[in-house]
């Protein structure tokens, strides 16, 4: 009897193992374990006739088979899901290079904003206000206010866009008429900036435009000095391009400033070695500043003897082209996707 | 302006250790933007003095010669093009070897034998710009060459030591000496150098002139435009070349020599700053004073004495200049006359008729100063500038007249002793410069440039630039010299400069400044702008366009708007473009018809100023109650695809989303009037909390065809300045979230075409208070309802805070909806 659930054990195991597939083996596990007339089943009622010491031993006997079967039915189980899963997933393979289609659509900021944000950021973050003042100005607030004087050559037709029928309006040649408004409307202490746009009676080409784009600057306190201008700028110059850089001033004249100076970065596409974008010179013009000039605070209504000032303006325009390496400044207002779309 | 190193340091001593490349660097830190310096001769290796023998023409090209060239110790056989070429010419030749720059344009190349339409060249006929001489020799036409005829050359001369280009020239931004009246001569920039190096400075002391007898009298009727004109005849002139010295240093410089009188007006130009002019006196005399001619020995006896007479123009005269142009003139210009006829325009030019010509005897000498802004307007309105006019016109230092008469006077007799002065020296002369002094308190520089600066050092920086200075305990008196005291000197602002720039800004240290933490005020405008790109861009894929705040009459008869509502430059850069926007969209339907035949779809926006001039703006002047016209910041965005109606929703959900954004009120309004631009059956005004403040539409298809695009077009338009100017201060608030299930019933109604979503949903406000709320979710016409009508699909959702809703009272609910909509709609359930 032993041998023969032996010999049986041997056999369900080597049908388990034969089993193709999951329908096989279910069949082999009826044959074996089925509650109807599964072997297993036949032995158990062999069982029941037995007394004594052998049923004991048979019943050990039966009980090791039924183990055995189950343990490799387990065994089999597994080894055939793993194989149907991998045949599945097989079949299930994407093509992972390729992009998810169709292609999220996505809108784009123009480069003069983006730009003029991450200016407007750092002055907000150390306390600057953001103005805004008209395009359309009077000759008072873009020249008179500013210390220009009535026959200076910046108030040229061939360098300003009148207005026709008024002769007293024009179209703003500098954000400057904001620091006089904003001295109006806020007095002293001061602190702004004023992001915007500029036009001047300039013939467009790849390099020259007659609307432009600067971001100026103010600061009004007592005991402003021209130190302050430096270091002010210090960090501009290095929130811009990299803690690494360096920043000169140099002579410049405006008449809303004294002193006057222009400032200079070393160029960081060739970290101040010389290239063809910073001319060889190692170093690129991206503002112009000063300290305000009296008559300007005074046109402000700020009184000069009580608070000094600087005033600072950057070209956003050159800033862009020089940050995106753009070799038309005509692009920025053409509305052409393909250059939009690069932002 | 171009400075010869060479000339410079004929007045100022300075170390040998600094070279013309530290000076330029100095002068860029301290003063003036220097360009660029230019070592003469560099890149002449190889390239000699040549003699033309033969210049036959080329056999197979019409517009070649084929010339044999002696170079010294061989000759040459080269092709050569130049429009001026002939037998006999001295030239320069670059040998194969040499470096030339192609036409002028490019990098240098080595120069290798070549054949040239079937005939070996060996070597090279030059034009100026091919080695790096434009300056020295400027070209008359496109194929000139260099010619060299007038020097007494031996063929094969290396052309550098011929020409002796031994100088060193820097280029000085003009536009950077615009407030520097004294920097425009070599020895107005030599001071400034020896105060920047500390180096000795040459003095020149005006030669004595003596006077003759000859009558000569100035009459200046306008001193304002003319503060000091100086004058002196001479005779016994005799025109010549000049001779090799002077013809090198005005070639060096770029200036082309003439004769030895112009040569000398030209060199006191470069070499003091002061612009002088020599007139023919014969032709002066004889035009004033026909008897003059016919008696000559009686000349000075009989006659009147030669009068010039400085004075305005009249509205419309003519006026012949040296360069052979007609201008004509008007009352605000200034004229040199012999009070008949017209010498010159006064710093400008002179006249033809009274030039120096080669017959020329006798001169007379100007020396004058002339109002800057007077100068400037002339110059602009006859859009002639000269070298002369770019002087005066930065209120040049009418001091300066004197010195240079007299050193034109002491040249002229140097290039030519048999000239003799025969009149007396008119000066007449009417200004006054404020010199000072300014008394500065000595704590003022440090107030400014944030470091103390030793009065040592302020004193000595002062002193070098020809200031006057006298410290006191408490002051120093500052006296300004003549040369500054014209333009750019005034105040105590403008001396802390010179002291701070000759003190070296690198040298001031760098401080940021403290400032009391107070949060700036809030830019609402400016923060809506912001808020309003970023919900475009990042949540609805739109693309920001910046477009030019002007438009075309073609973009305003486009869009069919009345050309009366705008505002108009009076001097536009393109005539095609006068015309200043006052509203976004023409600009942006340009953007899609230049886009539209790539892409098929397109959703861009601008935000920006518009012009309006029946708007009140900003006041235009302190005070006063002017005001600039209205200037409203806006926000257009369009959409534009082939789809007859997706651009119109698209551009409704962009309006959506904006107000979910912020959190604002707001609803459709009819508009009273339908825009010529606007589809009239698919629009409506929007209004945020009750104001009108924005528009939403569909391009009338008559506008999209002028335009020439295709397809739809959906616009919402948004007065930033408009929404920005209402307390805003809408937040989402939080409801309680009701623990009870909720019911939700879908139901489409059929009802009649024209039924609006805006009424039905009007009706349905506090229907019923289990009705928590309902969306349209579907809406539908054609075959499957009838003709005329259409189908509106709502989902309705019931619920109660307090309790779960039982079937009976959602019934009674949706029932007391179907019958409303059913009685004021004539809505018939679709089922």
């Amino acid at each position: 009897m032993f041998d023969e659930i032996t010999k049986k054990q041997v056999e369900a195991v080597a049908e388990i193992k034969a089993a193709l597939d999951k329908t096989q083996l279910e069949k082999v596990e009826t044959k074996w374990l089925g509650r109807k007339n599964g072997v297993m089943l036949e032995i158990m009622k062999e069982l029941q006739k037995t007394v004594g010491e052998e049923r004991k031993q048979f019943g050990q006997a039966a009980n090791q088979l039924k183990q055995a079967i189950e343990q490799a039915l387990r065994e089999k189980h597994a080894e055939l899901s793993e194989a149907a899963w991998s045949n599945l997933l097989a079949g299930e393979r994407l093509d992972v290079t390729q992009p998810a289609l169709p292609g999220a659509t996505v809108g784009h900021y123009h480069p003069l904003t983006l730009v003029q944000r991450e200016l407007e950021d750092l002055f907000t973050s150390m306390g600057f206000m953001v103005v805004d003042g008209p395009e359309l100005e009077s000759d008072y607030f873009n020249f008179t206010a500013l210390n220009i004087p009535a026959d200076h050559p910046a108030r040229d037709m061939q360098d300003t866009l009148y207005i026709k029928d008024h002769p007293e309006w024009l179209m703003r040649t500098q954000t400057s008429p904001v620091q006089i408004r904003a001295m109006q409307k806020y007095g002293a202490p001061l602190r702004i900036v004023v992001p915007g746009k500029c036009f001047r009676n300039e013939a467009t080409d790849a390099r020259h435009e007659h609307t432009f784009y600067q971001l100026e600057g103010l600061v009004l306190d007592k005991g402003i000095n021209f130190s302050h201008l430096k270091a002010t700028l210090e960090a501009v110059a290095q929130h811009l391009y990299g803690p690494q850089t360096k920043m000169r001033l140099l002579p410049k004249f405006y008449p809303f400033v004294e002193p006057g100076v222009r400032g200079e970065v070393t160029c960081s596409l060739c970290a101040g070695q010389g290239c063809r974008v910073c001319k060889n010179s190692g170093w690129l013009e991206i503002f112009g500043a000063g300290l305000v000039h009296p008559n300007v605070l005074e046109a402000g209504g700020i009184n000069p003897e009580k608070y000094q000032g600087f005033a600072f303006g950057f070209g956003l325009t050159r800033l862009v082209m020089l940050k995106y390496g753009i070799n038309d400044v005509r692009l920025l207002e053409s509305g052409s996707m393909k250059f939009l779309e690069q932002f | 302006m171009l400075i010869s190193f060479n000339w410079l340091t004929d007045y100022v001593k300075l170390p040998p250790s600094v070279t013309p490349e530290a000076v330029a660097e100095k002068l860029k830190l301290a003063t003036v933007e220097v360009e660029k310096v230019t070592r003469q001769g560099e890149n002449l290796e190889n390239i000699v003095v040549g003699k033309i023998l033969s210049a036959e023409k080329h056999p197979n090209a019409d517009k070649l010669k084929l010339c044999q060239v002696d170079v010294g110790k061989e000759k040459l056989a080269i092709v050569c093009g130049g429009s001026n070429v002939a037998e006999g010419m001295l030239v320069a030749v670059a040998k194969v070897g040499a470096r030339v720059v192609w036409h002028g344009e490019g990098d240098p190349v080595e120069l290798q034998p070549v054949k040239i339409r079937g005939i070996e060249s060996r070597g090279m006929i030059c034009a100026s710009d091919e080695i790096g001489l434009l300056d020295v020799f400027p070209k008359k036409d496109e194929k000139e060459i260099v010619e060299l005829s007038s020097f007494n050359f031996k063929p094969g001369t290396p052309l550098a030591e011929a020409l002796a280009l031994d100088d060193t020239i820097l280029e000085i931004d003009n536009k950077s000496l615009s407030n520097r009246p004294d920097l425009w001569g070599h020895f107005g920039l030599a001071r400034e150098v020896a105060a920047l190096f500390k180096g000795t400075l040459k003095k020149i002391t005006a030669p004595k002139i003596k006077g003759g007898a000859d009558m000569l009298t100035v009459k200046i009727q306008d001193q304002l435009a003319c503060p000091r004109y100086m004058a002196v005849a001479l005779n016994g002139v005799q025109i010549a070349p000049s001779p090799s010295w002077l013809q090198n240093r005005l070639r060096a410089v770029g200036l082309r020599p003439i004769n030895n009188i112009v040569d000398v007006t030209n060199y006191i130009l470069l070499d003091l700053g002061q612009p002088m002019h020599a007139f023919d006196r014969l032709k002066v005399k004889s035009l004033a004073y026909p008897a003059y001619r016919t008696d000559r020995r009686q000349a000075g006896k009989k006659s009147k004495a030669p009068t010039i007479v400085v004075r305005t123009a009249r509205e419309g005269e003519e006026f012949i200049t040296l360069d052979e142009q007609k201008r004509k003139l008007d009352s605000s210009m200034l004229l040199i006359t012999n009070g008949e006829k017209n010498l010159a325009i006064a710093g400008v030019m002179g006249g033809l008729e009274s030039g120096i010509s080669p017959e020329t005897t006798e001169i007379v000498l100007e020396s004058a100063n002339f109002n800057a802004a007077s100068i400037r307007r002339t110059s602009t309105k006859l859009g002639l500038r000269t070298d002369s006019s770019a002087r005066f016109e930065k209120s040049l230092d009418p001091n300066l007249c004197s010195l240079a008469l007299a050193q034109a006077v002491a040249l002229v007799q140097k290039l030519c002793p048999t000239a003799r002065v025969v009149s007396r020296i008119v000066d007449e002369k009417k200004f006054h410069l404020f010199t000072g002094p300014l008394h500065i308190p000595r704590e003022f520089f440090a107030k400014k440039l944030g470091t103390v600066i030793p009065a040592k050092s302020i004193v000595s920086s002062l002193g070098r630039l020809g200031f006057g200075v006298r410290e006191s305990k408490t002051n120093f008196s500052v006296t300004i010299p003549s040369w500054r005291a014209s333009k750019d000197v005034a105040r105590a602002e403008d001396v802390v400069e010179e002291v701070a720039r000759l003190y070296g800004y690198d040298n001031i240290p760098s401080v940021l400044p403290s400032f009391p933490i107070n949060p700036p005020t809030e830019a609402k405008e400016h923060e809506l702008e912001r808020t309003l790109r970023d919900i475009l861009v990042r949540e609805l894929a739109y693309t920001e366009s910046y477009n030019y705040s002007f438009v075309s009459l073609a973009e305003i008869k486009n869009i069919g708007d009345e050309l009366g509502n705008y505002l108009e430059l009076n001097n536009p850069i393109s005539e095609e473009r006068p015309y200043l926007r006052r509203n976004l969209l023409p600009n942006l339907l340009e953007n899609i018809k230049s886009n539209n035949p790539e892409r098929g779809e397109l959703k861009l926006f601008e935000i920006g100023k518009v012009f309006r001039k029946n708007e009140q703006g900003e006041s235009a002047a302190i005070k006063g109650n002017e005001f600039l016209p209205g200037q409203d910041s806006m926000l257009t965005l369009v959409v534009s695809s082939k789809d007859k109606t997706a651009p119109f929703w698209e551009a409704r959900r962009a309006a959506e989303r904006i107000f979910a954004r912020l959190a604002i009120q707001w609803a459709t309004k009819a508009a009273d009037k339908v825009e010529p631009w606007e589809h009239p059956s698919r629009l409506t005004l929007i209004a945020a909390e009750g104001r009108v403040v924005g528009t939403l539409h569909e391009i009338h298809p008559r506008v999209s065809e002028a335009f020439g695009i295709e397809g739809r077009i959906g616009v919402f338009t948004l007065n930033l300045s408009a929404l920005a100017e209402k307390e805003l201060h809408h937040r989402a608030t939080f409801k309680p979230i009701s623990s009870f299930p909720e019911v939700k019933r879908d139901i489409a109604f059929i009802v009649d075409e024209k039924t609006s979503h805006a009424d039905i949903s009007d009706a349905l406000q506090k229907i019923d208070p289990l009705l928590d709320r309902f969306e349209l979710f579907d809406v539908f016409a054609g075959s499957a309802v009838p003709a005329g009508k259409k189908s509106m699909g709502y989902q309705f959702i019931f619920s109660s805070p307090e309790r779960t809703l039982t079937n009976e009272e959602v019934a009674r609910a949706e029932e007391k909806v179907i019958e409303m909509l059913a009685e004021k709609f004539g809505a018939a359930i679709r089922r």
